[in-house]
């Protein structure tokens, strides 16, 4: 087990430094520069990309980069020369993990209680008005939920306030906008396998030993049913940890996916590639957690891991 | 336990609206009486330091928070600021500045003609990352030091004491008066401002405002709150107490802010909110000093050939292509920008010449036979890059449209990321190029200058002698009258001879303002508005 996670983590750091390397010449492509807004002289444009080192061979820029990202230094941003890109980091990303995780969680509770609630409920109304709500909340993208959100419960009913993430009450619209494809994916899957494992004879053994309903349910059933929804949860928290910039864009919400788009956008390609890498390792870090808490889970896994 | 569950339920919903309400209700005046605004603004980027690297969060700031030594009010009267009186020699070159005597820092210490020349030497270093250095370059000896060939001791700036300020520039220099509004004129206090990365700038301890606002708190990404500066020298014809600054990246977000109630003032947006808030109060359209038109290539054939690019300009039907872009673009003929103030004589720069030219298909199609290519036919497939904006794209489509009907002449669109499009166009990788210009000062010089032979911001390869030597005497004509006739004898000759770009149209700007708040100003030179002496009910 240890030797699997040393391993993985092992891989992990490969991934980042391809992940880096690919990044940082991909950017050099993108047409432009970081202090071109469109009404900058450019012999002025020249001058600074001197000053910043920005005219030296590729090859020398990339092997400093590179030797200051193994000591753990991002660089500093070119639109905010007194802001490290860790210290942006270091503000952006408590937000969108906030918020990914309040959404994460409403998620995981609603999307499960709604997948038992399908699995065993005995009216066939319920059954099927969880499956079709499930298929169509599915199907609405998070960006049209949040302007719909925003437009209904914001600019019309004034119950949420529409821009910031200042007060509890802010984080709700996004929080829905968020959670709501993810927990339209693990209701069905709940749903869906925790119905096959009800039909199945280590509970009717259970049944016929004489436990109880939800007894059976809740040790039994839900927990081999849990495993393929903990293989989706995996990706979806670290999709919710680094942040939707649309969500974040119109609610206004000072978070690492606007950040990782304006970075772009300005061709700060110091933030750009110390974002990138960033979300690599919350991504990598994530899936291995997964796959960990997987094997935790499975006995038929965690005997394969550990040797026999 | 079902009616348990149903009131927890409730109970729920109560606390999150009540939260909600707490969140967003956002009144102008506060509990102690305080007047306060709420102004929603485009998101942030760059610095709030006048000689780096700024953009629009800085234009924000400063029109509130920074005095600059003079400027014009809208009937082109000098306003003294920072400065009580100037002096000018004979022939423009040197200009005498006396500093207020009782102007001060938000700190209390005292405005020094060394905050200004702190600026300006911090401007010349270009790990400043300044984009505005360019305008210093009229000073003597200014754009050799940005190119480190002299030393910064030869900079043409003097203080000879601590309340005067003279600038001995290169080259006479008419409209210099008009340049100090830009940053690297702006004082920043000599004290604390000493480079652009040590964070002094958003700091509201080292931040001192040397205008009728200082800065009280910055939160990047999110907001920053400006409160009236008790050391003002005319502060007591400032009224609000408190202006906060939002940043917003959406312009969709900023109007449901604003219909929320959550900003008093959102600005720029989409002209959709135009019809939507028609005749309510709150709509205040105001106008842009600014040109979007069209650059050719002149080194690609046929562009060499001025009847091909009078045939373009005169097959162009503005005012269906602005039907069609939106309620908030007006047609215009001319390079300088449509709504831009003559200062002399209180008109539009571009009425009190003739239009440079008239529309005219019949025209177009003879033109372009005369040039080799009746009906279109031979003429070769040019592109046509612009940037991805929606305004953009929409006028792509109606040229081309329109270009097709009147010439029989296909163009191709291609849409570019901003930052790609900026580069094709510097690196003159084009054949047509969309061009946008914002008047850096109120003087026509901002725009024509551009198309100078020598001019870095001449994408279009345009290698005019007349032209120049036109231009370069408007610098210096000391009568208005001839300097006026000089200009507009420029803009013909660009525009209405040599048709070297395609004027397309001005536009205006969509702001939705809370109609309690009074007082709020349009800033000559570039439109903006002003917060400065507004006032609330």
């Amino acid at each position: 087990m240890i030797a699997y996670t040393l391993k993985r983590l092992a891989t992990g750091i490969v991934s980042l430094f391809v992940l880096a390397t690919v990044t940082f010449f991909l950017v050099r492509l993108i047409p432009g520069s970081p202090f071109q807004n469109g009404g900058v002289s450019t012999q002025v444009v020249e001058a600074v990309e001197e000053e910043y080192g920005l005219k030296e061979p590729l090859l020398d820029q990339y092997l400093t980069y590179m030797g200051n990202l193994v000591q753990g230094d991002l660089g500093v941003s070119y639109q905010e020369p007194d802001t490290t890109v860790a210290e942006i980091i270091g503000r952006t990303w408590p937000v969108t993990a906030s918020l990914g995780l309040v959404a994460l969680l409403a998620s995981v509770f609603l999307g499960t209680g709604l997948g038992i609630l399908k699995a065993v409920s005995k009216k066939k109304a319920v059954r099927e008005g969880i499956a079709a709500g499930g298929m169509l909340l599915a199907g609405i993208p998070n960006f049209a939920a949040a302007i719909l959100l925003l437009l209904v419960f914001s600019v019309k009913l004034r119950w949420f306030p529409s821009a910031g993430l200042l007060t509890p009450a802010h984080y709700v619209l996004p929080m829905i906008s968020l959670m709501i494809y993810p927990m339209a994916v693990i209701s069905r899957l709940t749903g869906n396998t925790l119905a096959s494992e009800m039909g199945k004879q280590y509970v009717l053994f259970a049944r016929a030993k004489g436990l109880g309903k939800g007894r059976i349910l809740f040790t039994h059933a839900l927990k081999n049913a849990w495993i393929p929804v903990l293989n989706y949860v995996g990706p979806v928290s670290a999709f919710l940890l680094t942040g939707s910039f649309v969500v974040e864009s119109i609610f206004t919400i000072p978070g690492l996916g606007r950040e990782f788009v304006s970075s772009i956008t300005n061709r700060d390609y110091t933030l750009i590639l110390g974002l990138t890498v960033f979300m690599g390792t919350v991504v990598i870090l994530v899936n291995l957690v997964t796959d960990l808490v997987c094997t935790w889970m499975d006995p038929r896994m965690r005997r394969a891991y550990s040797g026999k | 336990m079902k009616r348990r569950r149903l009131t927890a339920a409730l109970l729920a919903a109560v606390v999150l609206c009540a939260a909600a309400l707490s969140g967003c209700a956002k009144g102008e005046k506060s509990a102690g009486g305080e007047k306060e605004i709420t102004v929603a603004v485009n998101s942030e980027t760059g610095t709030l330091d006048p000689a780096g690297a700024i953009a629009l969060t800085y234009l924000s700031y400063s029109v509130t928070a920074l005095d600059e030594l003079l400027t014009y009010d809208e009937n082109g009267d000098i306003e003294y600021r920072a400065a009580e009186s100037y002096e000018v020699n004979e022939d423009s070159t040197v200009w005498t500045f006396h500093l207020r005597e009782d102007a001060l820092w938000s700190d209390g210490t005292p405005v020094t003609s060394e905050d200004f020349l702190n600026t300006i030497r911090r401007a010349l270093d270009p790990a400043s990352g300044s984009g505005y250095a360019v305008y210093l370059f009229p000073i003597e000896n200014a754009e050799e030091i940005y190119n480190q060939e002299v030393s910064m001791d030869t900079l043409g700036v003097d203080t000879p004491d601590d309340h005067t300020l003279v600038f001995r520039l290169e080259a006479p220099c008419v409209y210099f008066l008009d340049l100090l509004r830009l940053p690297v004129y702006t004082p920043s206090c000599a004290k604390y401002a000493d480079s652009v990365d040590s964070g002094w700038d958003k700091d509201p301890a080292t931040s001192l405002a040397n205008g009728p606002f200082m800065l009280a708190e910055y939160v990047p990404d999110q907001y920053f709150v400006l409160e009236k500066n008790e050391s003002y020298w005319n502060k007591d014809a400032v009224r609000l107490d408190r202006i906060t600054y939002r940043f917003f990246d959406d312009t969709q977000a900023m109007a449901a802010a604003y219909e929320t109630g959550e900003v008093d003032v959102a600005v720029s947006l989409p002209s959709a909110v135009m019809d939507l808030y028609e005749g309510r109060d709150d709509l205040l359209v105001t106008d842009q000093i600014a040109t979007r038109y069209i650059y050719f290539n002149l080194n690609v054939e046929p562009f060499d050939d001025v009847r091909v690019r009078e045939a373009f300009n005169l097959a162009i039907d503005r005012e269906e292509l602005c039907r069609i872009v939106g309620a908030d673009t007006e047609p215009t003929y001319n390079l300088v920008a449509k709504y831009m103030i003559d200062k002399n004589t209180g008109m539009r720069f571009v009425d009190e010449a003739e239009q440079p030219f008239e529309e005219n298909v019949e025209r177009a199609r003879e033109l372009l036979a005369e040039a080799g290519y009746p009906d279109g036919q031979g003429f070769p497939e040019l592109t046509y890059n612009y940037p991805t904006l929606e305004m953009d794209s929409d006028t792509a489509q109606v040229i081309k449209e329109q270009l097709k009907e009147n010439l029989n002449i296909d163009i191709e669109l291609k849409a570019q990321e901003l930052q790609a499009n900026y580069s094709s166009r510097y690196a003159g990788d084009f054949d047509l190029c969309r061009m946008n210009w914002t008047a850096d000062f109120a003087d026509p010089y901002t725009y024509l200058s551009m198309l100078l032979s020598n001019s870095t911001y001449n994408c279009s390869g345009i290698q005019d002698e007349e032209y120049d030597a036109i231009v370069e005497a408007s610098g210096s004509e000391q009568d208005p009258a001839v300097r006026s006739e000089l200009l507009h004898q420029a803009e013909q000759r660009a525009v209405g001879e040599q048709f070297y770009i395609i004027p397309l149209y001005a536009m205006k700007s969509i702001n939705l303002v809370n109609p309690e708040i009074t007082g709020l100003k349009q800033i000559p030179a570039s439109g903006a508005l002003e917060y400065r002496y507004a006032d609330i009910g």
